[in-house]
């Protein structure tokens, strides 16, 4: 194991991916998203679990990209893939059960982790109409496992979504709407969900009884009371089991030298 | 009969009718048929309904333009060269457009469905989700829902009636009039061939009452009859062929050329008021035609979008980093 960076050897992007990187198991099978969700994946390629098998949503199945693809349906997917095919294939592949782990991101979250990337205020008069659900709730509904990477600001960390995009632990039940148990409405399909949030303050899980998201690890320089504040919920502190580990520098080798050289998604640390 | 498919992009244009419903192929940023979509802006075409399984450069373009009354999808946005689309959010907000939103996995599956000639499918997606607020019925609000080519109902929900495995949503085969496709080669009858991830276009072309298929190149049939394995789409499925290089720019083609990154951040920048988009159309699109843009796009720059035939994409680092 190589030596952990000092604060000033890395940046945010940088801690990010690395804490990303580290919830992959070796010889799982991964549903890779654009931008730093693809970096985190290579990282643990690279380190930790060389087996672990990459989906790009666009069709790309068990793909090995020697150049970092700038979206799941760039040219550079499939150098190295056991199979270049379509959406049909890997959502199908997914709905069968065969993914471990989704990583997605979010513009906002609640504290059952349903996550907004459709609009925010009001559906029916927006304030400002976002991107959509792309493959993020069809991910999420699929995997064992999703990891969210978000900004942490506290107008993201709201008591309720202005639009669940993408069901958390605890769902609206329609037509009603009542929340219920994803497990309750999910049934034979149940496989899990959210299993962390990693935010630019600290990574969260989730009580899958109650449903409720906890502060499991806080990031450097950041305290759980701070970072409590920085939620519009009342964010469970108790579990706390202290610092997101920082990146190693064989971490920040791989990542700046190997995987993204030209800054495309995560920047250099400028240091003195 | 007649074998001969062959069309010009102006005559592409006009087959798509005002209040046409079109889909595409491709995916976000790679392979739409741009060429055709800047010559629908340049016929005003209106009161579109465009049905995808996401959205894309494309889109951002003829919704910008005022073509589209209806867009029915997931997904909007130029990848990391634009965040969300911008022309979509200001017609969202302005209530110029009708969204209907679906997630990525049903739009798919809805297309698999229209492709294999059935009326809905059947998936486990997104349970839970606002998507399936039955208040969020965007079509059925509007009083669009007439059981012909819009389906009656956004969703149903049923109980599995074979094993036992609980809650299902039902979703409407996605019917739509015209498949406009930009792909690598076309055979003179019609046969396929794509390079790379194929996307959805097998599904998009199979549902789409015409199919216009505009490649890089149009090749003797024989030459893709010697390999059949290797073809995507059947000759019979496609009702119209062109020719039309670099019909793709600014997405990108696998094999061919990349995304011009730089051409979509300045459109995604300078889209995100009216005005801006306006003068971009009157910079890029009217008063041009294809080969004026390839023109005034240069050589220089296509020549460093230019894929490396073995690798099938512009590696960086012939040209520096980024």
């Amino acid at each position: 194991m190589s030596e952990h960076a000092q604060p000033e050897q890395y940046g945010l992007a940088d801690l990010l991916c690395c804490a990303a990187s580290r919830e992959v198991g070796n010889n799982e099978i991964v549903f890779a998203g654009t931008g730093l969700p693809m970096v985190a994946i290579l990282l643990a390629q690279n380190t930790h679990a060389p087996n672990l098998k990459l989906i790009f949503e666009a069709g790309t199945l068990d793909g090995r990209p020697p150049e970092l693809p700038t979206s799941v349906g760039d040219a550079r997917c499939e150098m190295g893939a056991s199979r270049a095919s379509g959406l049909y294939d890997a959502f199908c592949i997914a709905q069968r059960g065969y993914v471990d782990l989704g990583y997605l991101g979010g513009a906002e979250v609640d504290q059952y982790g349903n996550v907004n990337t459709t609009c925010i205020g009001d559906y029916l008069d927006p304030e400002l109409r976002l991107t959509g659900s792309g493959g993020n709730p069809d991910i999420n509904s699929f995997a064992r496992r999703t990891v969210f990477i978000m900004v942490h600001e506290k107008r993201r960390f709201v008591e309720n979504v202005s639009y669940i995009t993408s069901p958390g632990w605890r769902v609206k039940k329609w037509p009603g709407g009542e929340f219920v148990h994803r497990r309750e409405l999910y049934g034979a399909a149940f496989r899990g969900g959210p299993s962390a949030v990693i935010s630019t303050a600290g990574v969260f899980r989730f009580d899958e009884v109650t449903g409720l998201m906890y502060l499991d690890t806080c990031h450097p320089g950041k305290t759980p009371a701070e970072i409590r504040d920085l939620c519009q919920f009342d964010l469970d502190i108790s579990r706390v089991k202290g610092e997101t580990v920082a990146p190693t520098l064989e971490e920040l080798r791989i990542i700046h030298e190997v995987l993204d050289p030209d800054e495309i998604f995560i920047p250099k640390v400028k240091t003195a | 009969m007649s074998t001969d498919k062959r069309i010009t992009l102006q005559h592409a244009a006009e087959i798509i009718k005002d209040g046409s419903s079109l889909t595409f192929s491709g995916f976000t940023i790679w392979r739409r048929p741009m060429a055709i979509v800047f010559e629908l802006i340049r016929q005003h075409r209106t009161q579109l309904h465009l049905i995808e399984v996401q959205g894309g450069s494309h889109t951002e373009f003829l919704v910008g333009a005022g073509c589209v009354d209806i867009w029915e999808s997931c997904w909007v946005g130029h990848e990391l060269y634009g965040k969300y689309g911008a022309n979509l959010s200001r017609k969202v907000a302005e209530k110029k457009i009708i969204v209907e939103d679906y997630s990525h996995a049903e739009m798919m599956f809805r297309f698999a469905a229209a492709a294999s000639g059935a009326p809905y499918a059947v998936t486990q997606t997104a349970l839970g989700t606002d998507i399936h607020n039955p208040e969020y019925d965007m079509l059925g609000r509007a009083g669009l829902r007439d059981g012909k080519r819009i389906a009656k109902h956004k969703y149903q929900f049923t109980e599995d009636p074979f094993f036992g495995a609980g809650s299902q949503v039902l979703i409407p085969a996605a019917k739509v009039d015209i498949a406009v496709m930009c792909v690598q080669q076309v055979g003179e009858e019609g046969t396929v061939r794509v390079n790379g991830q194929y996307y959805s276009d097998p599904e998009v072309a199979r549902a789409a009452d015409i199919t216009i298929v505009m490649a890089e190149e149009i090749v003797p049939e024989e030459y893709l009859r010697r390999n059949a394995d290797q073809n995507t789409i059947v000759s019979f499925e496609v009702d119209h062929i062109l020719e039309c290089p670099y019909g793709a720019h600014p997405t990108g083609m696998f094999g061919r050329y990349d995304v011009d990154g730089s051409f979509l951040k300045e459109f995604y920048g300078r889209s995100r008021t009216q005005e801006g988009f306006d003068d971009f159309a009157n910079e890029w699109i009217h008063g041009q035609n294809h080969m004026s843009y390839l023109e005034k796009l240069g050589w220089p720059r296509m020549l460093n979008l230019k894929a490396n035939s073995a690798m099938n994409y512009a590696p960086r680092e012939k040209k520096g980093g980024k």
